[in-house]
């Protein structure tokens, strides 16, 4: 690593058990999402895209497909012999048994042995379960510049909703001055995305002192940022504007996954000076057979389309014969609809199968239906 | 276990002639299927068979297949004891008639000499086929015969495969004569340009070739040796898709063929992947408005118009309104609003927004070179 870098944690820990089946089998980072990704790959790609050379990924949920995932760097180029991806799950230590990661901060602190080893300057915190695409090397110029001790990344939402986040108030400076975290009268419409910047010798500090701390959560939003607040740190905001998803829930995933049908996408993965890499098959271009009715798609290779399709995500190995109809949903990779089958507002989960005739999802529904088990024809 | 054999790609014989696309790049790194090269078969058949040792050789334009091939990682030549080698040989350049494969092996013959393995198996890197090397060596090992010919039985050869060679054999399979297809018959068996050896004959005909003369190809001296019956040399027939691309016609159809579902699973199934560099292009997005039938279409592609019966590239642009039936639209190329394409081979970077039509037939498709701007 380069002297004076930065090295970047992904917190992927968490099951994500709003998605439902999805993350029964996997953990949520490695949910796929736009046709041919994992949510992993947009903070993986980001940190390839801002020169990070070492990313740490931690995990302790499902986290064997997980770990094979991000275990092979080469899909985002971090595999040169002074670049790595490593996946850190809880570790038996000699002095203190075998613990599962208590908090945010804490999967940080039982790793302070790793981040020595490679003696960053700065320590970027992410988390592993959002959709969006950001240059990290900027924000940290903004941290370096003002000599913060600490830099959170916020983005602007609307202040009718702002009490469902946590809330950054800052002065004219731009300086947080407090946190709340789901304000009920917000002050600011500030939400904090997750994301963090650290000198690191001043939160190695702080980690060490909270780890010993019985009474604390070990979680950067409830304890490590207010401790650095009320000691006098520098914090400072650093705005973002572009795309940005939470995909926690069902809805927010559909939802995610219909802004890439959009002609002018804010997320434009079509981007190639700032890519978002994914593990590519070997498959053949999407196959559209002479029969099909398309209207709007959003199609990766290895689909067959011979049915029809509308308003759709197609992945990896999606099949649709003939006579099925798809429409406002989302098929994961190598999902197959049969014959006459009819998806509607729809997730259709990983290596499911819609039988013949079958009619899964409704047009009137207001949330979106999550088939996560193959579903039988229609005799 | 460490496979008997290395793997020989050939560089572009002289008699491959594809109208226009081959002025950029050597026929290896013509683009398939959408997504991949020629050269992606004969790589990923060595590959998929654990022939690990593979020497590629180069004669024009180099650049192209060096960017794609780079050490093989793509074809899962990944540890320390596989290796990939590109050897490039423009020795003689000014004079086409030497570039023969025999002078591309003759000027490596250290590199091959210092191999380690037993065999050798040759590929071209104009064919596209499917084929278990590993198979085709146990098979060669066990006749006892001193050379395998892979060929392919056609019923289309009086105007097909003209700028292949055909053999013929006796009842035990034996190779009788190796000759140019002269079109005079339907039926025959296409020599797929593919053998088994030992390293140590590959080696003594190699010489004696440049020894015979000096615009002698391997196949030419094979044919010598065929004639003077010094040698047991068997025929290995193989089944499935195959296409030979040697003009823009039988390039054109190969690629077509595949718009049929049989032949695009004949030739691309999930038991033996065909690999291919990756350029991590997001997925294509097909409008409103947009028609679609029949056609193959690779990542990256934004297609608003009506497209049929055509295979596109990475990253195509088809504007609104533009029609484009029975073609074969090249990576970045953009077709503009209302443009009407038929049997077309539109190659790389071109676009094509002022001319609102061009129109040919299957018998003789068209071709817009690279980056034309039409």
């Amino acid at each position: 690593m380069k002297q004076g870098g930065m090295l970047a944690m992904i917190l992927a820990g968490g099951r994500g058990s709003r998605l439902h089946a999805l993350t029964d089998k996997v953990a949520k980072p490695a949910v796929s999402y736009g046709g041919k990704y994992r949510i992993v790959d947009f903070p993986l790609s980001n940190c390839a895209n801002s020169g990070i050379d070492i990313v740490g990924v931690l995990t302790q949920y499902e986290s064997v497909l997980l770990n094979s995932y991000v275990a092979a760097g080469s899909r985002w180029g971090l595999d040169s012999d002074d670049s790595g991806v490593f996946v850190l799950t809880p570790r038996e230590k000699a002095d203190s048994g075998l613990d599962v990661y208590r908090g945010t901060a804490d999967a940080i602190s039982q790793n302070i042995d790793f981040i020595d080893q490679y003696n960053p300057d700065y320590l970027l915190v992410l988390s592993g379960d959002h959709i969006y695409k950001m240059n990290y090397d900027k924000m940290l110029q903004a941290h370096k510049e003002q000599g913060a001790n600490a830099t959170i990344a916020v983005r602007p939402v609307p202040m009718k909703e702002a009490s469902r986040f946590g809330i950054m108030n800052t002065n004219e400076d731009g300086d947080i001055v407090e946190f709340e975290e789901k304000p009920a009268n917000p002050k600011s419409n500030l939400a904090s995305m997750g994301i963090y910047i650290f000198t690191w010798k001043d939160l190695r500090k702080l980690l060490i002192a909270d780890m010993k701390n019985p009474d604390s959560n070990h979680d950067f939003g409830k304890n490590i940022i207010p401790t650095m607040l009320a000691e006098n740190k520098k914090l400072i905001a650093y705005r973002f504007e572009g795309y940005w998803k939470d995909v926690g829930t069902i809805d927010s995933l559909w939802e995610a996954n219909m802004d890439l049908l959009d002609k002018k996408n804010e997320l434009d993965l079509s981007d190639s000076s700032w890519r978002i890499y994914s593990e590519d098959s070997s498959a053949l271009p999407a196959y559209i057979g002479p029969e099909a009715e398309i209207d709007r798609i959003y199609v990766t290779q290895g689909a067959v389309i011979m049915g029809a399709a509308k308003n759709s995500v197609l992945s990896t190995g999606s099949i649709i014969l003939e006579g099925a109809t798809v429409t406002d949903s989302v098929l994961m990779p190598d999902t197959k609809i049969e014959e006459g089958a009819t998806v509607t507002r729809a997730i259709i989960a990983s290596g499911v199968k819609i039988g013949k005739g079958a009619v899964v999802g409704s047009a009137d529904s207001e949330e979106i239906l999550l088939v996560s088990k193959n579903v039988k024809g229609v005799e | 276990m460490a496979s008997k054999a290395f793997g020989i790609v050939t560089s572009t014989p002289r008699r491959v002639n594809v109208h226009g696309l081959q002025d950029y790049r050597p026929a290896g790194a013509f683009t398939f299927a959408g997504k991949f090269r020629v050269i992606d078969f004969p790589v990923s058949n060595f590959s998929n068979s654990g022939i690990k040792n593979i020497q590629v050789y180069l004669n024009k334009h180099p650049k192209a297949l060096t960017d794609h091939l780079g050490t093989g990682r793509s074809y899962n030549l990944n540890s320390k004891r596989d290796r990939l080698q590109l050897f490039y040989c423009n020795h003689h350049m000014e004079n086409e008639v030497y570039n023969t494969d025999v002078s591309d092996y003759l000027d490596n013959l250290a590199d091959i000499k210092a191999l380690p393995q037993e065999y050798v198996i040759i590929a071209p890197c104009y064919m596209v086929y499917k084929q278990d090397f590993a198979a085709l060596l146990d098979e060669h090992i066990l006749s006892g015969t001193d050379i395998t010919m892979l060929y392919h039985r056609v019923n289309n050869a009086r105007d097909h495969f003209l700028n292949c060679r055909v053999i013929t054999m006796d009842q035990d399979q034996m190779v009788t004569s190796l000759e140019v297809n002269r079109g005079n018959r339907q039926n025959q068996c296409v020599f797929m340009d593919t053998y088994v050896m030992k390293k140590e004959l590959f080696i003594s005909l190699v010489e004696r070739a440049a020894a015979y003369s000096s615009t002698y190809s391997l196949a030419q001296m094979l044919a010598v040796v065929i004639k003077t019956e010094e040698y047991e040399i068997r025929g290995a027939q193989h089944k499935g898709f195959f296409a030979s691309i040697d003009d823009l016609k039988s390039y054109y159809e190969a690629n077509m063929s595949l718009l049929d579902p049989k032949q695009m699973r004949d030739l691309f199934n999930d038991d033996w992947w065909i690999h291919t560099r990756t350029t991590d292009s997001n997925p294509a997005r097909i409008y409103d408005g947009a028609d679609v039938k029949g056609s193959m279409i690779a990542n990256g592609c934004h297609v608003e118009g009506t497209l049929q019966n055509s295979i596109l590239g990475r990253a195509v642009q088809i504007g609104k309104g533009a029609v484009v039936k029975n073609s074969i639209v090249l990576d970045h190329a953009v077709i503009g609003p209302d443009v009407v394409l038929e049997n077309q081979i539109v190659d790389k970077y071109a676009k094509i927004t002022k001319t609102k039509e061009l129109i040919a037939t299957p018998e003789k498709p068209g071709y817009v070179h690279r980056a034309d701007k039409l």
